[in-house]
């Protein structure tokens, strides 16, 4: 396994008496797309200031780029790129000027500022004003931003919040070239399961400040007990009597599918060709989101319990 | 990298960020506010307000220097207000303070901004109200601003303002700075020039009153007194400047950025 770009060792975080993380472990592949889910207020922006030193860690909980986070914070922010939540952008400034505002502070070349708007594709509109930006050029223009110093690792949190969906499908083509073309490790965190799963090569799930999974995004999904299969068809009581021939139990019929828990992928062209021999015309068999939201949902939940 | 290189990068990312706002212009235009006014006074009324005997000039450094020191307090509290509700109404403290510059020097990269402009502001203050004379003295010579006087004086003057106002500048500084609500730095501010002004008249403590240093810095001096022989309040200013100053960055240093 490649050396880790991030760990964080048993890491406390307090929010006056409020225990905001508890006892967080993590571990980040350098060159990963690291997916930090979890729901809303679980920890995952705290652990992400942590990782900036917007809040402050304490010695040897936090390493990055193999340093101590405390003794070489100059150094190691100086290779990360990072977006925090609602864009931080001058509106009255134009997206140009913002991004030369972060240039000044950092010190690399006026050049620069071209190759990343060219990344972000935002050439056409980077001379006017970011209050006439939409939401979706804002987080372009703020990840324009954290690219200015050709960092190794961009710490993105909820890039694709509030966007509409070719906003979303555009951020995530983004993140995928920017790991893929750029080489850039990316450690994202997104409380919407599906976004992770389309991007993320690792991932980790948070809730309540504990860390419940870490791992890559296969071993989540075989973590699971087993699938859902949903199947549409025509004749729906008809195939549900021949599913249940074949010692399979049917969770859900409408009028025009079935849902079927199933142990095994190997179920699915067993069931499909048991269908087909019957005569009927299946149109779809789909095995994949919804198990994943349910292991996710079945790990954040047990805490609560 | 050195806190020189850092201040340095700070400094200039902090200038950039006011092009096109309003504050440039207010640096620009605030101070010419009062040498106009001067200027259509002394030219409607001049030979009223000039006593024979008197120099114009004093006349002048008297009515630019007195409703300066009043209004000026009110000046910084708008900038020291503008230089950090930029960041606030932005969201991006986080912004510059993610980027590989430390707490500090991007601290200091604010405070140094804001008190060049107040300092700017009082200076281009003093030169537009030297214009005011002498302009003055080409359209209207029967006034007298022909007379000998030393010019130097209202810079004087402004630069004992300013220094004598550091202390509660650093106190508006760290209340916009730490708090989103304008209403709580202009409340405390207008509070403190008030309170001071009916302090003044008779409570004995009035002189350790940091909204009342720069007044007191230039109570009983003449056009022939020495500036600088007085200190104390300017000594006072600084004392209070350093502490507030030191306790906001000490603050931003350690706490935890939203």
């Amino acid at each position: 396994m490649s050396k880790p770009i991030i760990e964080i060792q048993r890491l406390d975080f307090y929010f006056k008496e409020f225990k905001a993380l508890d006892q967080v472990n993590l571990t980040v592949p350098t060159g990963s797309i690291y997916g930090f889910l979890g729901p809303n207020g679980a920890g995952k922006t705290t652990t992400i200031r942590i990782l900036l030193d917007l809040f402050h860690s304490k010695n040897q909980q936090v390493k990055i780029f193999g340093k101590e986070l405390q003794r070489h914070r100059g150094e190691i922010l100086g290779k990360i790129g990072a977006l925090i939540e609602n864009p931080s952008i001058y509106k009255h400034l134009s997206g140009r000027q913002n991004l030369e505002v972060i240039r000044k502070m950092v010190g690399v070349p006026k050049s620069r500022i071209d190759e990343v708007l060219k990344i972000v594709r935002l050439v056409d509109n980077a001379d006017k004003k970011a209050k006439n930006y939409s939401l979706g050029m804002c987080q372009r223009l703020g990840l324009a931003a954290a690219l200015l110093t050709d960092p190794e690792l961009l710490i993105l949190d909820e890039p694709t919040n509030g966007l509409d969906p070719s906003g979303i499908i555009e951020m995530r083509e983004l993140i995928i070239s920017l790991n893929k073309d750029h080489g850039k490790t990316i450690f994202l965190s997104s409380h919407i399961l599906s976004e992770i799963e389309k991007l993320a090569t690792d991932v980790a799930i948070i809730d309540q400040g504990k860390i419940l999974y870490e791992g890559k995004l296969q071993g989540l999904q075989d973590k699971g007990k087993g699938y859902q299969l949903t199947v549409e068809l025509d004749k729906v009581d008809e195939a549900a009597q021949t599913v249940k021939g074949l010692n399979y139990t049917v969770s859900e019929t409408n009028s025009h599918s079935l849902v079927i828990p199933i142990e095994n992928r190997t179920d699915i062209p067993k069931i499909n060709k048991a269908l087909v021999d019957q005569g009927i015309d299946v149109y779809q068999l789909n095995s994949s989101d919804e198990d994943l939201e349910s292991i996710f949902l079945n790990i954040t939940k047990k805490l609560d319990q | 990298m050195n806190l020189a290189l850092e201040l340095k990068r700070g400094i200039s990312a902090e200038l950039f960020k006011f092009r096109r706002t309003f504050v440039l212009w207010l640096l620009v235009l605030a101070p010419a506010f009062v040498p106009a006014i001067n200027f259509i006074i002394l030219f409607k009324k001049g030979d009223q307000i000039i006593q024979d005997g008197q120099n114009a000039w004093a006349v002048l450094l008297g009515n630019t220097i007195q409703p300066g020191n009043f209004l000026f307090p009110f000046f910084v509290m708008v900038i020291a207000l503008f230089v950090n509700s930029i960041e606030h109404n932005s969201n991006t403290w986080k912004l510059i303070y993610t980027q590989p510059i430390s707490r500090l020097a991007t601290f200091l990269s604010k405070m140094k901004v804001f008190v060049l402009m107040i300092f700017f502001s009082l200076m281009l203050f003093a030169f537009f109200s030297l214009i005011v004379g002498y302009l003055l003295n080409v359209v209207k010579p029967e006034l007298g601003f022909d007379q000998a006087f030393d010019k130097s004086l209202i810079f004087q003057a402004c630069l004992k303002i300013f220094l004598a106002s550091l202390g509660y500048a650093a106190l508006q500084f760290a209340l916009s700075q730490k708090s989103k609500n304008l209403m709580l730095s202009l409340g405390i501010g207008i509070g403190g020039v008030i309170s001071v002004m009916i302090l003044m008249n008779g409570w004995e403590y009035a002189d350790y009153h940091p909204y009342g240093y720069h007044m007191f810095a230039l109570r009983n001096v003449g056009p022939e007194d020495n500036m600088w022989a007085e200190m104390t309040t300017v000594y006072r200013s600084f004392i209070v400047a350093t502490a507030v100053f030191a306790l906001s960055g000490w603050d931003m240093v350690r706490k935890r950025i939203l």
